[in-house]
């Protein structure tokens, strides 16, 4: 008895010293956010596309390492034919004086001897407008998952989960902005994703939270014991299925390529930090805010009892 | 308990009817999956330019040695009656040969056309290989930007141009029309009240999303006219529809048959081409805003035009019918060589011109040709100009031509336009991008390769973790991707974009949850004591729930998604939805009688009844 109460309070040592963690670096990168902001890519910002072609047909690995040479910002190079090329590069001011650079780079080489057919502003893939409804579309859906769970679960556990997601985007978009690694349509989708997989890991760890609440026998112990071996008894779980995730995506993150690269980095810091999350605020944060089994006794009567046995 | 024991005997029979649906689901999905096996091969249709006069058709072996000398080698050329079909040995390169071609033999038409080369009985179903999207196949995006606020603008001048020549129709006296602010109004002078209902009414059966306000000011009666919020957006969505409509006919004269036209936000459209590669010629057609209309003259009043030629010219500012009326328009030559357009009109033009040029043979009509473009301010401006203003020889009616163009080119675009429909509201390119097809069959390949690994992984750690069971996770993992890509090749407007096969590779990565949190809760009831059917049928049980739960709160993302996203963003949001749907299948309905089956089997070869 002794025992497993020491292991209990070891756990939840654990848990909240986790939580200070989560707070500390939420902090960090809404610091790093907020001085450095992000580096947004040619979806959302629009830039110069120049057209070109060359004297004689030209790989086009080769010309992007050249033109990478001669080339500070980004830019994205493609073909239209063998000797007819697309550059398109971000906009801002300091670019506009690299981009002489690459094209007098290249139109003075003799291999290439490049010819500019035309060069001009583009816009953006992304309107400002349908930014904003991406935006408010997240928020909805952060609500109406808030609420689902809510009614199947127990408002401060459907708090906790919803704390987590946030926590975790948070997280992502400030390594996005420490490291100023580009931030396009893909990571974008990417975002989306973390917010299904960490739902998904907090989930299962409420679910049986919930599941220990609700076993009369459990009365007697704290709900930090209760939420302690709901976390234990989840582990394996958690472990095993944020591993082979984890696996198939470093597997795109090795082989997929530069496109996806943004989003397997994504992805991969999401999982990570949505484990953590899952256990170290989604469980905690519900017992922060008085969690127990009460909540449960009063809580059950007949027609809840149906909604919560719903398959 | 005794419930359990008293729907045993029903519950084998339901055990067997679920058995066999799942069985039938399973393989219609393979079968829907199988084409993909088959990928699409484009080739290139030649045939002679439908409305030129000489039929210029190259034999396919000066086409092939044509093509061959080109660079561009040919593994198959087929002779099909009017047109010649070519398969180049790197169909990658199919753009390049249509631009080829197309400079060596003016006179031709050239379409890029995808060939299924899955078996016949497939494409007998109507199964095909799931559609790639632009960052796959190669192609070129364009969004454009509609300018609905010009749109409005227009549309008011054109309300009170007809309300200026329904009073005079009418003979309303006392009745004038008067532009203002927002809009125009109708003013009625105090005996004339009665004159001005049947105007109102006309105008508003001609514009029916004009709002009116009548008040008296003093004696004179004014009705005010403008958009009201309601009607402005009305109007905002029947523009956006006409646009679409109208882009989507142009893009299919222009010989792109995959393309994906879609709204994007309130005034944006969204076009992408794939195989595309040279988007000069898609530019110059999508972005043109040219119409037609046809106009009688005017001595007293009327507005002023400018001629193409030089000098003004009074017209009615109500057309006598304009370019929506035209059904089919070629291009000709008249008898001194030059380019002409011949056009074919619609009933409704057809009587309209039939009623004009009997009433006034001998009297001239004029052409004016419409075209919005941008100032050096970069407002939008719309440049209209008289092209020709010829006396009506004879009776007209459906048939007429157009004469006097500037260029072949300039009658060859006319023409298209005015079979595609023209825009009622001027558009503007703001993003163009080219994706090379090399870089999207790189995409292609790179990403199934991070499928084939990451699944690979997968796999070997279940069979190592679970064993038996994870032989069960194994086979259910490999009936959920065979099941997912059969669902996306069934669905119409299911398209596979890169981010799409991330999202496919993550589904796999997470569809073995689902096995997990079973399993592990199998192996618990199992500690507990329970015999291992029972752990079985317990822990698919316990476990339902929570897997219940977890891929709810994912659909409802997904779904909001999919709602609000374009592009890549959607393909993400259908692979994710369309994977949580077969992983709950698969890894809780499937597995679930898998281990069924193979417990059951196993204790009755041990000799104990599986249920005791």
């Amino acid at each position: 008895m002794l025992n497993t109460f020491l292991k209990g309070e070891k756990g939840t040592r654990l848990r909240f010293m986790g939580m200070l963690l989560s707070a500390i670096l939420v902090l960090l990168s809404v610091f790093t956010l907020t001085q450095k902001g992000l580096n947004f890519g040619l979806d959302f910002t629009g830039g110069y596309l120049t057209e070109f072609t060359t004297s004689q047909s030209v790989e086009l690995k080769e010309l992007q390492s050249f033109i990478a040479k001669n080339h500070n910002g980004e830019f994205e190079l493609t073909a239209q034919g063998n000797s007819h090329f697309q550059l398109r590069e971000a906009p801002s001011a300091s670019t506009t004086a690299n981009s002489l650079d690459w094209q007098s780079a290249v139109t003075q080489n003799d291999d290439i001897n490049a010819q500019v057919l035309s060069s001009a502003y583009i816009g953006s893939q992304v309107g400002d407008e349908l930014f904003d409804q991406g935006c408010l579309a997240m928020f909805t859906a952060m609500i109406a998952v808030m609420l689902y769970l809510a009614v199947r679960f127990e408002w401060r556990l459907a708090v906790g989960s919803v704390v987590a997601l946030v926590h975790d985007l948070i997280l992502v978009l400030g390594l996005f902005s420490l490291l100023q690694i580009e931030f396009n349509l893909t990571v974008l989708a990417s975002l989306l994703a973390i917010i299904g997989y960490s739902l998904n890991d907090s989930i299962i760890v409420g679910d049986r939270v919930r599941e220990l609440l609700r076993v009369q026998s459990n009365n007697v112990l704290s709900p930090a014991t209760i939420i302690n071996n709901a976390i234990k008894s989840t582990l394996t779980r958690t472990l095993i299925t944020s591993g082979t995730t984890l696996a198939t995506v470093a597997s795109v993150w090795l082989l997929a390529g530069a496109p996806l690269q943004g989003f397997a980095i994504a992805l991969f810091t999401g999982i990570v930090v949505g484990t953590f999350s899952s256990i170290c605020i989604a469980a905690t944060l519900p017992e922060l805010m008085g969690l127990s089994a009460k909540n449960y006794e009063i809580k059950v009567d007949a027609h809840t009892q149906t909604l919560l046995d719903m398959p | 308990m005794l419930s359990f024991k008293k729907d045993k005997k029903p519950s084998t029979a339901k055990f067997k009817l679920s058995y066999i649906a799942m069985l039938i689901v399973l393989f219609l999905l393979a079968i829907s999956a199988l084409p993909n096996l088959y990928p699409n091969k484009s080739w290139l249709h030649i045939s002679a330019a439908p409305h030129s006069e000489t039929q210029s058709l190259p034999s396919t072996k000066t086409l092939v040695t044509f093509l061959n000398s080109q660079g561009l080698e040919v593994e198959q050329g087929v002779d099909k009656q009017s047109t010649i079909n070519v398969l180049l040995n790197e169909p990658t390169k199919s753009a390049q040969a249509q631009a080829a071609i197309k400079a060596q033999y003016p006179n031709t038409q050239v379409k890029i056309v995808e060939h299924a080369t899955s078996p016949t009985w497939l494409q007998d179903f109507g199964l095909s290989p799931i559609k790639l999207g632009l960052d796959l196949n190669g192609g070129v995006l364009f969004v454009l930007d509609v300018d609905l606020d010009k749109a409005v603008d227009e549309q008011l001048v054109s309300a009170y141009q007809q309300a200026k020549s329904i009073i005079i129709k009418q003979k309303a006296h006392g009745v004038k029309a008067q532009q203002t602010q927002h809009g125009f109004e109708i003013n009625a002078l105090p005996n004339a009240t009665d004159k001005l209902t049947p105007v109102i009414e006309e105008l508003q059966s001609r514009f029916a999303n004009l709002a009116v306000v009548t008040s008296n000011n003093g004696s004179v009666k004014t009705a005010k006219f403008s958009y009201s919020e309601q009607g402005r957006s009305a109007f905002d969505k029947e523009v956006m529809g006409q646009t679409l409509t109208t882009l989507r006919s142009r893009i299919e004269e222009l010989g792109i048959t995959e393309a994906v036209t879609q709204q994007q936000g309130k005034h944006r459209i969204r076009i992408e081409l794939p195989g595309v590669q040279d988007p000069t010629e898609a530019k110059r057609i999508i972005g043109a805003t040219a119409s037609l209309g046809f106009y009688q003259l005017k001595e007293i009043g009327g507005q002023t035009f400018n001629m193409q030629s030089g000098g003004t010219i009074k017209l009615d500012p109500v057309p006598i019918f304009t370019g929506d009326h035209i059904n089919n328009a070629n291009i000709g030559r008249d008898d001194w060589g030059k380019p002409l357009v011949q056009l074919s009109l619609d009933g409704q033009g057809g009587d309209a011109m039939s009623a004009f040029s009997k009433a006034n043979i001998g009297k001239p009509m004029a052409t004016v040709y419409s075209e919005y473009s941008q100032n050096a301010k970069g407002e939008v401006v719309k440049k209209s100009e008289v092209i020709n203003v010829a006396n009506i020889a004879q009776h007209l009616s459906s048939r007429f031509s157009i004469t006097n163009m500037k260029s072949q080119q300039a009658a060859a675009d006319l023409a298209l336009l005015l079979r595609a429909g023209s825009l009622t509201a001027p558009v503007t390119i703001v993003h163009e991008q080219t994706i090379g097809p090399s870089l999207g069959s790189e995409n292609i390949s790179n990403g199934l390769a991070a499928l084939m690994l990451g699944m690979g992984i997968t796999l070997a750690f279940m069979a190592l973790w679970y064993r038996r069971l994870g032989l069960i996770a194994n086979v259910a993992l490999i009936l959920n991707l065979t099941s997912l890509v059969g669902l996306m090749s069934l669905l119409p407007g299911v398209v596979l974009t890169l981010p799409g096969i991330a999202g496919l590779v993550l589904t796999i990565g997470m569809a073995v949850d689902t096995n997990v949190i079973i399993f592990e809760r199998i192996k618990e009831e199992r500690r507990q004591g329970r015999a291992p059917y029972q752990a079985i049928q317990e822990g698919y049980k316990q476990a339902a729930n929570t897997i219940f739960d977890a891929n709810i709160t994912t659909m409802i993302t997904a779904l909001i998604l999919y709602g609000i996203g374009y592009g890549p963003v959607k393909g993400f949001a259908i692979t994710l939805a369309l994977g949580l749907l077969t992983s709950v299948f698969t890894g809780v309905y499937v597995s679930k009688i898998l281990s069924q089956t193979l417990y059951l089997k196993m204790g009755k070869k041990a000799g104990v009844k599986a249920h005791a």
